[in-house]
């Protein structure tokens, strides 16, 4: 196997800062050579120096027998070097063929003009999309597709430019079970044409099933390349942060325990667009209760109908017994009900503000009347809330006024937690909580989860992450097409078991196992 | 250290053309610009503007905008007029006809965003038409004038050597800066603006919201239109034209951005003032008086190309 690129004592600094300091990364034909380290770790900036975005302050890069001591994307794209960005960049309004194509299409002359030769196009994407596996028109637009068969567009483009060298970062993040195994699938055949894949992912499960090696850096600094076959999860861990993890709650051994007083209940749940069908369940207090499912399974929705974020045509909800109605936001904030939504980016936090003013926007809107309108801000409040969350949830800043789009994933997270905790909300329901966080913030995550129901608060968390609702949950719900279809408690719950319900159906997928 | 441009550019940016636009008009003309009674000057022909300005700060602040205004300076000073014309007393004519019709036109404008969804431009572009066509309707396209002293004096007096208008668009500066510092409706307006999604999912009612920044633009539109008609001594049907393209000029310049959530009042009430400068100084330069609108609108694709660059660029 011939060595596709090898990059040697790479550095960076930005303004002084080094980001980078000699790392070592090599990549040979046909191999998944997996990155791996928390956010901030240095990993995208490494691939945006190798795809000439960046220029190295030292260190140099050898292509094809060639050094060099930077790249231009120009070289970088000459030398088959391509990259699939989690943002995906296909343009929604072309067809998948031109998409491929795209900024290369084949010509022939027409009244002695350039124009398109769609018959060739259409030819070559054929041929392309077989080997990427997506048996769709090449003639449909992109904005038909949904996002696994986009990232298939952008494997095939990457193919027609001929690329050796396939950088994807974090491919697996919105894509379902069976659309990740169909992506593995194909990484595989990739690898038998002798491309090779640098794989960027924080999903430890996924490196043991696709990597060949896999190289871990922290805090810019190289910490060394390892078989994967000779590595398990923990190493990589320790790898990852150079500590062993202290939080008890990572250890997927903690007991359930029974608990008896109902805090929350839902009875016979539908909502108008009939997304969720007839679904009741109870949260008891001090309890942490999981939903799972596939994507598309209706648990999102679920949480937006009880938070009064979408509408619901019957059922009942109750809070200690009492029965509530929640036909907004407002009315489940001023019940002491809270969302910490999917996607904190879009949902979850106010880009022009600072930390201070993220977090007292809840408790300042439930202590005042007419939906939040009235009254004056009071920045002792305003300053007292910040400090209390930044204490107790530990959010990493240099101070309350910083602004939130200077802190990292996790600490962004940490905020739209605190705001609703500053509002003393008693039923919190986390959806998606971890998505995109490092490991170190994510088990930070988990400790504030264990910390919030110990002082008896309960929690519901939507994941899609099989170990993570193993690990905290006290029971877990598993959800498919709107409905319920078994709870297990802890004890009970195994990867199995929830991955059959959640796929098949409760009762079908208690019959196969 | 690093110097930070962009904080320092959004502290002080507004205050520092204004100053480099005094001092170059000094320049250029020691002897009429900078007289006392030119610079009064100025600040009367601000106030309109800075007025409007402060209403559509709030639309541009929730990332949306209003293209009525002018429409409803014309409309609520016609209305008025035709009430003080009729006989209604000066101060019922002014509260009913100016504050409380602007407030409702900028209630249908926000009733109309909220029930139909769309972006304000296409509401406030067809309002704005409407609101003039009504205005032609009832005033048969004719100007209304003949208003008591109380009204004319009172409105576009002076108190001692200072404009009534300018004092009208300072205290109503001072109203609005309360509003958006001090009070948890300007604190969900911010929200709104920054990012609306979280806004929904933080419990912040948009719609209400949405209605009351729209309600504010109307009111300041209408207080716009009495002062106008009392220093015109006319209320003019195609009175108002074209001052939309001012009070956006001023936000913008006064720091506010289009995307939402960014300015302040102190910024838009300098911004009115900046855009009266340039039109003042290019009078006394001999302009002729069709280049302002050119230059106000090389101003507008400026000030914003230059936030956006200024927003883009990192480290």
């Amino acid at each position: 196997m011939g060595l596709l690129v090898e990059m040697k004592n790479i550095s960076k600094e930005f303004s002084g800062v080094k980001v980078l300091k000699n790392v070592n990364f090599e990549l040979f034909e046909g191999e998944v050579h997996v990155l791996l380290g928390e956010n901030g770790a240095g990993k995208s900036t490494l691939m945006k120096i190798l795809t000439g975005i960046y220029e190295p302050t030292a260190g140099s890069i050898i292509i094809n027998g060639k050094e060099y001591s930077k790249l231009s994307p120009k070289e970088a794209k000459e030398n088959g070097i391509s990259i699939i960005y989690q943002e995906l960049s296909v343009i929604d309004a072309l067809s998948i063929e031109e998409n491929i194509f795209v900024g290369n299409l084949p010509t022939k002359k027409f009244l002695n003009l350039s124009i398109i030769d769609y018959e060739k196009l259409r030819e070559k994407a054929k041929n392309i999309l077989k080997e990427v596996g997506l048996n769709k028109d090449p003639r449909i637009l992109v904005e038909e597709l949904s996002i696994s068969e986009k990232q298939l567009v952008e494997i095939a483009k990457a193919l027609a430019q001929d690329a050796k060298i396939i950088i994807m970062d974090e491919p697996t993040s919105s894509l379902t079970m069976e659309e990740t195994r169909n992506l593995f699938n194909i990484v595989n055949r990739l690898k038998k044409k002798n491309v090779g894949i640098i794989y960027i992912s924080h999903k430890l499960k996924e490196i043991f099933e696709i990597g060949d090696r896999v190289t871990v850096l922290r805090d810019g600094e190289y910490i060394g390349t390892k078989e994967v076959k000779d590595v398990n999860e923990v190493m990589l861990i320790n790898m990852m942060v150079g500590r062993e993890l202290k939080s008890k709650y990572f250890d997927s051994t903690h007991t359930y325990l029974k608990k008896t007083e109902v805090i929350f209940e839902v009875k016979n749940l539908t909502r108008a667009d009939k997304k969720v069908q007839n679904v009741s369940f109870k949260l008891y207090k001090g309890e942490i209760l999981g939903f799972a499912g596939l994507i598309g399974a209706g648990r999102s929705e679920l949480m937006n109908a009880i938070f009064g974020t979408a509408k619901i045509s019957s059922g009942e909800i109750y809070l200690f017994g009492n029965r509530i109605f929640i036909d907004h936001p407002y009315a489940a904030l001023k019940k002491g009900i809270a969302l910490v939504p999917e996607n904190r980016r879009e949902m979850g936090f106010f880009p022009n503000f600072d930390i201070k003013q993220n977090i007292s926007i809840i408790p300042f809107l439930k202590t005042s009347r007419f939906y939040g309108i009235w009254g004056l801000i009071d920045k002792n409040k305003e300053k007292r809330y910040a400090t209390e969350q930044k204490k107790y949830l530990n959010i990493k800043c240099s101070s309350i006024n910083q602004n939130i789009i200077e802190l990292s994933g996790g600490n962004q997270q940490k905020v739209v937690i605190a705001k609703w905790l500053a509002a003393n909300s008693n039923i919190i329901i986390f959806d998606e909580p971890t998505k995109g966080i490092d490991v170190g913030a994510k088990s930070e995550i988990y400790t504030i989860m264990r910390k919030l129901v110990e002082e008896g608060k309960g929690i519901i968390v939507v994941s899609s992450e099989l170990p993570e609702l193993l690990l905290l949950c006290d029971r877990i719900v598993v959800f498919k097409d709107g409905q319920i279809q078994a709870i297990f408690t802890s004890e009970e719950a195994t990867e199995e078991k929830i991955m059959a319900a959640a796929a098949l159906g409760g009762q079908r997928g208690r019959e196969v196992l | 250290m690093r110097l930070d441009y962009k904080s320092i550019w959004q502290k002080y940016g507004t205050l520092g053309i204004f100053i480099l636009l005094v001092i170059i008009l000094g320049i250029l003309s020691p002897q009429y610009f900078l007289t006392v009674n030119n610079l009064i000057q100025v600040a009367l022909q601000g106030a309109i503007t800075i007025i409007i300005a402060l209403g559509e700060f709030f639309t541009i602040l929730i990332a949306g905008i209003d293209l009525s205004v002018g429409s409803v300076v014309a409309l609520t000073g016609m209305i008025t007029a035709k009430m003080m014309v009729a006989g209604v007393p000066v101060f019922w004519a002014v509260l009913i006809g100016g504050v409380l019709v602007g407030g409702i036109l900028g209630a249908i404008n926000g009733s109309l965003v909220n029930i139909t969804n769309l972006h304000p431009f296409i509401i406030t572009l067809g309002t704005q038409a409407i609101f003039r066509g009504i205005t032609l309707i009832i005033s048969d396209a004719r100007p209304v004038f003949g208003f008591p002293k109380s009204f004319t004096e009172g409105l576009a007096g002076w108190l001692g050597p200072i404009p009534i208008p300018v004092l009208i668009a300072i205290a109503m500066a001072l109203i609005l800066n309360f509003i958006t510092t001090k009070t948890k409706f300007g604190r969900n307006v911010y929200a709104l603006g920054g990012n609306s999604q979280a806004a929904w999912f933080s419990g912040i009612n948009i719609k209400l919201h949405t209605l009351m920044v729209f309600i504010i633009s109307g009111i300041c539109s209408g207080i716009a239109g009495v002062v106008m008609t009392a220093r015109l001594g006319a209320a003019e049907p195609l009175a108002g034209i074209g001052f939309e393209t001012f009070a956006i000029a001023s936000a913008i310049i006064g720091g506010a951005s289009f995307f939402g959530g960014k300015g302040k009042v102190s910024g838009v009430f300098v911004g009115g003032l900046i855009i009266s400068v340039i039109n003042n100084g290019l009078n006394i330069l001999n302009v002729e008086t069709y280049y302002q609108q050119v230059v106000m609108g090389a101003l507008i694709i400026g000030a914003v190309a230059f936030d956006k660059l200024l927003a883009t660029r990192k480290g």
